[in-house]
């Protein structure tokens, strides 16, 4: 069903629970002005966060952990995303630090290293990022060579932009090892280790000094000759790619969450001023662009919970469901939205806002890493486009395989639904039935605007395919577009089956629900429709031609190339 | 003043047959001009002059005489007759004195003419193809002004519309030039400087640099120009290559098992000086060969390629260009002092050390292959162009005036 996944009432009762003093320990012992201040977190603030157990959320409870389930870690996410700083530690701990060994690891290890992690005594962090090797796998130069005996592993390289490294006692670090394959051949593939930091020859550098999350601890750590007993490494050798896109791939949801909690907070602390504030004789609340800014706000930290939270729970389902795609889309949507959130907030704040004794400012530098960590929003929907692209084409060769073979019937059907498309059609998927519907009736609209854009997506994608087959690598531009449109697709799915939900139920404001969700969806259909229209052949709409003209003369001359608007000839 | 028939005649009335020619003065003669004004018929000039009649000295820089003869010039009280020849001599005279590409030498040659006297003075005059000789005199110093790419301003302009009037063909003309000369100016995207370096180490890199024309490109001397005295083509000529990035790749990517070709020499000129430079270069790998094949455990977060069974439309594709020669890949380029064998595996061993793959790679030397006109390749300078002596450039044609100028 569509309806978003709620969680059982002992599972959310047990939520409840932790929230309270969690939100207690936020709002009184963390004084986020002064992490930022002093660029580090106090030891008493990191052994508070170990004590309530935030350092073990998803381990499960037979190791010393809470256990929690993706929905539950969500909702946590929310209230810790109220120090950016403390948030990235933590999410750099156990998001990506020991996901690793809760995925991929054998039982050992887990009973070896979990405890302690889960305990906040021993931080975790994770060594992927070299200075050549961003995302390029085939550039990473760290080595790890087997002894002659076979008993461990020599490892030697450096790695940088490491959060957590200077704390970190456990590193998942990914090296080059040899290996010989089935028939003879020696490669050069990656494997990924546990590493800690008493095998010795692990040292790090000074933090950097960053523009936001101060607080956390990045730095570079160099591996010089550290011995790595064959028993940590993860998974098999030359298996590190998988474990590395599995672990990348499958902590990104939960910054869906944590955006939609700041900018909650950030909603209260502006409307406050906003209300109070008065400006010729009215106050700022009546003027409206300030409304403007307002509605945007919670129209965004509407669509972020939504998509996280049905992100989440489709991968608590059982079996292990692959949804790296939506959580991917969940990161794109969440981290630009938090971004214009912030901006928006400071705004309304005007002057104030700028100062360091408000917090807007600290928002914000700490929301611009959002952009660009866990997978930079350009990369992101790359691969959000290829995956889709690669599916869909998948099912057009079989369909063109078909037609190949004789099969008339289908391609006299293909036929006749491309003149019916051409000559304009109505298109009902069966979301919005007169009974039975799975949909509310007062998001009628809406549905059928998400049914109209999923279907002429689909066209269009057919469209693309058609015209530059597997090349579609090549056309970012064109794949920025899908990407775009399949984000709001999904948001306004996410937010339509959260509205019919709440509106079913009865849940309290949920009017005001379907109101957001209906903006949303306005919006959300336009723009889309627009996004269709460049993508098709031969469009006015679409300037890719000449903005890759116009970037190439510049990336040829490395300048702005105009001449300045004094320049005479005579 | 005798009126002859032929001189109230336009001059390129019947394909330029119309009117008598004059030839050109050089500089030192028309700077003596104001002291011996004998070309016209007109009366000597009053003998103001006669105190002057101590040639000057010339030997001081053209355009300095140039300027005193115009200062000369504007001191004198303003004779009617003889302006034309003046100017067409002026013009004449200027590319020896060097001052063709001085605008204030032609904006002080244009007070030279009466401003008032040669305007139509109505729509009806102007029907009759008014003062076509005048006219042509001044589309003469225009033409010239667009010839060495000086650009006419404001004073130009306003100096051409007091003596010829506006829609006059003069002024038609400066407005054409004012549209279409900085256009020309600014028509080559990769302008040579001013002054160009005495060929040699100099002038090698500047023209490797062209050749290259790549930012990130590696510059190396290899060995240094021989000092003054030495004779070109002794045994240390210099060496200069360069070679970028993406070109080392490509040969660490070629592999030992091709050989490479050392080609040349190719001529390339810069404006007048003829440098010779060599390639290093392989032949075309077969397709699969030329690009990695796609490794699918290349990028962490989204995929390179895409397995599908599907090709690029034949709308969308636009690779094909039939006027596409597929050529090998070019590794490195140089210029040398000599083109001989020694010089080049002396730049080949220098390679080597950034592109140690050269060390088993078979290199085979194809010389003599470029231009079969080619001099010594140390002969920069073939046309003894560039130097110490200004370019002549043979003078614009001036047929108007009635004698020759030789007589003057």
């Amino acid at each position: 069903s569509t309806a978003l996944p709620s969680p059982l009432n002992e599972e959310l009762q047990e939520i409840n629970q932790f929230v309270g003093p969690v939100e207690k320990f936020f709002a009184e012992e963390v004084d986020s002005k002064k992490i930022d201040r002093d660029a580090k977190i106090p030891p008493e603030t990191l052994k508070g966060l170990g004590d309530l157990g935030l350092f073990g959320m998803q381990i499960p409870e037979e190791y010393g952990g809470l256990g929690l389930s993706n929905t539950m870690y969500a909702r946590l996410g929310e209230i810790i995303s109220l120090d950016g700083s403390i948030a990235v530690t933590l999410a750099a701990h156990q998001a990506i630090g020991l996901k690793g060994i809760l995925i991929t690891g054998t039982d050992e290890q887990k009973a070896k290293y979990l405890p302690k992690l889960a305990s906040g005594e021993h931080i975790a962090a994770f060594c992927l990022t070299e200075p050549g090797s961003g995302s390029d796998a085939a550039s990473i130069q760290t080595r790890a060579t087997l002894s002659e005996d076979g008993k461990y592993f020599l490892l030697n390289g450096s790695k940088v932009w490491i959060s957590n490294g200077g704390l970190a006692s456990i590193f998942t670090v990914f090296a080059r090892t040899e290996i010989v394959e089935k028939d003879g051949q020696v490669k050069d593939k990656i494997t990924a280790f546990i590493v800690e930091r008493d095998f010795g020859g692990v040292t790090h550098g000074k933090p950097e000094d960053k523009l936001g999350i101060r607080g956390s601890n990045t730095c570079e750590v160099h591996f010089e000759n550290t011995k790595v007993p064959v028993e940590n490494v993860l998974g098999e050798v030359g298996g590190g790619f998988k474990v590395a896109m599995n672990i990348l791939n499958s902590g990104r949801f939960s910054m869906g969450s944590a955006s939609a909690g700041m900018i909650k907070k950030l909603i209260e602390m502006t409307a406050e001023h906003a209300c109070t504030r008065k400006q010729f004789n009215k106050k700022l609340s009546e003027f409206g662009l300030i409304q403007e800014k307002f509605c945007f706000m919670a129209v965004k930290a509407y669509v972020m919970e939504s998509m996280a939270y049905l992100t989440a729970g489709m991968m608590d389902r059982p079996g292990l469901p692959d949804c790296s795609v939506e959580a991917a889309m969940v990161k794109v949507f969440s981290s630009e939205g938090a971004w214009a959130c912030v901006s928006e907030a400071l705004q309304i704040l005007g002057g104030l806002g700028y100062m360091k004794d408000y917090p807007y400012e600290r928002y914000l530098r700490d929301s611009r890493i959002l952009l660009i960590f866990e997978g930079t929003n350009e990369i992101l929907r790359m691969y959000i486009a290829l995956t889709g692209m690669q599916h869909a084409g998948k099912i057009l060769t079989d369909k063109i395989k078909e037609i190949k073979k004789g099969n008339i019937g289908l391609a006299l059907q293909e036929l006749v639904n491309k003149v019916r498309d051409s000559t304009g059609r109505k298109v009902d998927y069966g979301i919005m039935e007169e009974r039975g519907g799975l949909v509310h009736p007062s998001l009628q609209e809406s549905g059928k605007k998400l049914e109209e854009n999923v279907y002429y997506f689909g066209t269009t994608v057919r469209g693309l395919l058609t015209r530059f087959g597997k090349t579609i690598v090549d056309e970012q531009l064109a794949l920025k577009r899908v990407s775009d449109i399949v984000i709001n697709l999904y948001a306004m799915t996410a937010a339509i089956s959260r509205a019919s939900r709440s509106i079913s139920i009865g849940l309290r404001n949920h009017d005001h629900d379907v109101l957001l969700t209906n903006i949303f969806c306005s919006e959300a259909y336009f723009k889309n429709n627009y996004a269709l229209a460049q993508l098709q052949k031969y469009a006015d709409e679409n300037l890719d031609d000449y903005i890759k003209k116009a970037a190439k003369q510049i990336l040829e001359k490395r300048a702005y190339l105009c001449s300045h608007p004094l320049d005479r000839t005579f | 003043m005798r009126l002859s028939w032929a001189r109230a005649l336009p001059l390129r009335l019947w394909g330029g047959c119309g009117g008598p020619k004059m030839r050109g003065v050089t500089g030192i003669e028309w700077a003596a001009r104001p002291m011996c004004r004998s070309s016209s018929d007109a009366p000597e000039p009053p003998s103001d002059h006669g105190s002057q009649n101590i040639p000057r000295d010339e030997e001081q820089g053209g355009p300095a005489a140039f300027a005193a003869a115009l200062e000369e010039l504007e001191r004198a009280p303003g004779r009617r007759l003889g302006r034309l020849e003046l100017v067409a001599a002026a013009l004449a005279a200027m590319p020896a004195l060097g001052v063709a590409r001085q605008l204030d030498a032609y904006n002080r040659l244009l007070r030279l003419l009466p401003r008032g006297p040669w305007v139509p003075r109505g729509p009806l005059h102007r029907l009759f193809a008014p003062f076509p000789r005048q006219q042509e005199c001044g589309l003469q110093v225009l033409e010239q002004m667009e010839r060495y790419g000086v650009m006419p301003d404001a004073e130009t302009r306003f100096l051409l519309l007091a003596v010829f009037g506006p829609r006059s063909r003069p002024v038609r003309k400066c407005q054409r030039m004012l549209y279409w000369l900085p256009r020309m100016l600014h028509a080559n995207p990769y302008p040579l400087p001013a002054q160009l370096p005495p060929p040699g180490l100099a002038a090698a890199c500047l023209g490797l640099r062209r050749i290259a024309n790549d930012p990130d490109a590696r510059l190396s001397v290899y060995q240094p120009q021989p000092e003054q005295g030495d004779n070109e083509g002794s045994t240390q000529p210099y060496i200069v290559g360069i070679q970028s990035a993406e070109q080392q790749e490509l040969l660490a990517r070629h592999g030992p098992e091709h050989p490479v070709f050392v080609e040349g020499p190719f001529p390339l000129w810069l404006r007048s000086t003829r440098l010779f430079y060599y390639v290093l270069r392989g032949d075309p790998l077969p397709p699969h060969l030329r690009e990695p094949p796609p490794d699918p455990e290349r990028s962490l977060y989204y995929p390179l390629y895409l397995d599908l069974d599907l090709e690029r439309g034949p709308w969308d594709d636009d690779e094909f260009d039939v006027n596409e020669v597929e050529e090998g890949p070019v590794f490195a380029l140089c210029m040398a002092g000599t083109g001989d064998q020694r010089t080049l595996a002396k730049w080949i061993a220098g390679l080597q050390q950034t592109n140690p793959v050269l060390g088993q790679t078979p290199v085979i030397f194809r010389l003599g292959d470029g231009d079969s006109s080619a001099g010594s390749p140390g002969d920069g300078d073939a046309l003894h162009l560039e130097g110490s002596r200004a370019a002549e450039l043979e003078p614009p044609e001036v047929a108007w005036g009635r004698r020759a100028q030789g007589e003057g």
